[in-house]
């Protein structure tokens, strides 16, 4: 669970209006390139983080089975897990966690290996080619740490972004579903608590978190390895007995019957 | 700084040719180091020793190549101690086997010297099972089934490699055995998986990676068992081409 003192964002989904202020401020601070998108049916642009896109937003719409309409939006970026799957798969200890929860790649050490790519559950991670290293959101820790807000929340028009204290955060999210129910979203959640060992961005989403492709009861990844080396024993220890077996008994019963 | 890319036919940042080809050379090798050890003496154990410290060396210069960042391979040693991190632990992995293979070349060993080098190398082997379970593809972690996979296609591979320059009925009925195994393990991660990486199995049935799968079933699979009567050389062959198939749609089918 991550300390109350650390940094963290709020993502409120009930006032997002989708305007992607956030994508573009990400782009001017961080200094990050434009990218030359297609549309595929969808407002998200573009439609996946790169190396150069750390924050985008997905585009969710449709009726719903009372046949209400719906134009839901979610905020796709780093989580800055406390258990975070990138950190624990980096061979080198180039992403790590900074002070305050988030974490951070160290482009001096790492090796391109993309480990980290494939570890996150969100996404979030991409190898940038041209520098040989991966990229991802910092939660713009050269903002943070001298006191400002990141980029993308103080962009943010209708008060969907919150950067605050993680124990703040989590007050400000859980009193926001409590309001949210009493309106009568009675499905209204805070996602991002018991995720990852609790994420250091959390979101007030009015559905479940499925319905914005958010995964959920996600297995850690050390316990995937840990099975992962479990079985490994097993398999070694039963097809190096069985095949040895196999063949010498064979050649035991062929030299009995001789 | 120095940057030196292969060209990478996937492209991007997935892990695509030059891993599945690392996955290849020490699955394979070391299989056939393993096997050697069990059933094999002095002379042959020796031999697939060279074999399997090449596949190591080689396949660790293709990881080395495949990196952003190739020049730095040494933080992997100089980094400070990751055990949570499966690579970190390969990269152990393939030092020790390697060393402990040469010296198993070089050197008259006793047989517990070469147990234990090759418990170094069933790691190496299983390691990259391991390593693929650890990341947030389903395809790779949804079935515990994945090092199982891989330690029967290396006894498979290993296997085959030993015969194609040391013919024995030993080996080749070992051989058919492990491939049978391999098969069901092989359904079974695909049944298993099939819930949450729906896509993946989709891709690999019927998709873009089609051509890669049924050419391991068809070509690298079916017919050795077909040909092993017939002809011993060509069972090998395609059953070294169907380790290096599996291995290249496992690597693909999890990034879909």
């Amino acid at each position: 669970m991550p300390n109350p003192k650390d940094f963290a964002i709020l993502f409120d989904a009930s006032r997002c209006i989708g305007c992607k202020a956030c994508q573009v401020a990400c782009k001017q601070w961080n200094d990050l390139e434009a990218e030359n998108t297609k549309n595929y049916g969808s407002y998200a642009n573009p439609p996946k983080l790169t190396a150069h896109t750390w924050i985008s937003m997905r585009f969710y719409e449709g009726l719903r089975p009372n046949g209400d309409p719906y134009f839901d939006f979610i905020r796709v970026a780093c989580m800055h897990c406390t258990n975070a799957p990138c950190v624990g798969a980096c061979p080198v200890g180039a992403m790590a966690h900074r002070e305050g929860g988030v974490v951070t790649v160290d482009e001096r050490t790492c090796i391109g290996c993309r480990a980290c790519v494939q570890a996150c559950p969100y996404g979030a991670v991409h190898f940038d080619e041209a520098h040989g290293v991966v990229q991802k959101c910092t939660m713009c820790y050269d903002r943070i740490a001298h006191g400002d807000r990141p980029a993308c929340v103080k962009a943010c028009p209708t008060d969907a972004l919150t950067f605050g204290s993680y124990g703040e955060i989590r007050a400000m999210a859980e009193e926001r579903v409590r309001v949210l129910k009493e309106r009568g979203h009675a499905r209204a959640n805070v996602y991002g608590l018991g995720e990852l060992g609790g994420t250091h961005v959390l979101y007030v989403l009015t559905d479940h978190p499925s319905q914005y492709d958010l995964p959920k009861a996600v297995r850690e990844a050390e316990k995937r390895a840990a099975a992962g080396w479990l079985s490994t024993g097993i398999a070694a220890a039963v097809l190096g007995a069985g095949l040895k077996f196999l063949v010498e008994r064979r050649e035991a019963l062929k030299g009995g019957g001789q | 700084m120095i940057t030196l890319n292969l060209p990478n036919p996937i492209g991007e940042e997935a892990w695509g040719l030059w891993i599945a080809l690392y996955f290849f050379l020490a699955g394979t090798t070391g299989g056939a180091y393993l096997l050697s050890v069990l059933f094999y003496e002095q002379e042959m154990v020796r031999r697939s020793a060279l074999w399997a410290f090449l596949g190591v060396v080689l396949g660790s210069a293709l990881l080395v190549l495949d990196l952003g960042q190739p020049l730095r391979f040494l933080n992997l040693f100089l980094g400070g101690l990751h055990p949570g991190s499966v690579m970190w632990l390969g990269s152990w992995f393939l030092v020790l086997s390697g060393v402990g293979l040469l010296w198993v070349y070089l050197r008259p060993t006793a047989k517990g010297f070469q147990q234990g080098v090759a418990v170094l190398v069933a790691l190496v082997v299983g390691y990259t099972a391991v390593l693929l379970m650890q990341m947030a593809k389903p395809f790779w972690n949804a079935s515990p089934l994945l090092p199982w996979l891989f330690l029967a296609s290396a006894a498979t591979a290993g296997g085959a490699l030993l015969q194609l320059w040391h013919p024995d009925e030993r080996v080749s009925r070992l051989v058919g055995v492990a491939a049978l195994v391999e098969g069901g393990v092989l359904l079974l991660h695909l049944i298993w998986t099939y819930p949450a990486a729906a896509g993946a199995i989709l891709a690999l049935l019927a998709g873009p990676l089609a051509w890669v799968f049924w050419g391991f079933v068809v070509v690298g699979w079916g017919l050795p068992f077909f040909l092993e009567k017939r002809n011993a050389t060509l069972a090998a062959l395609f059953t070294l081409v169907g380790a290096f198939l599996l291995r290249y749609f496992v690597v693909m089918a999890g990034q879909v």
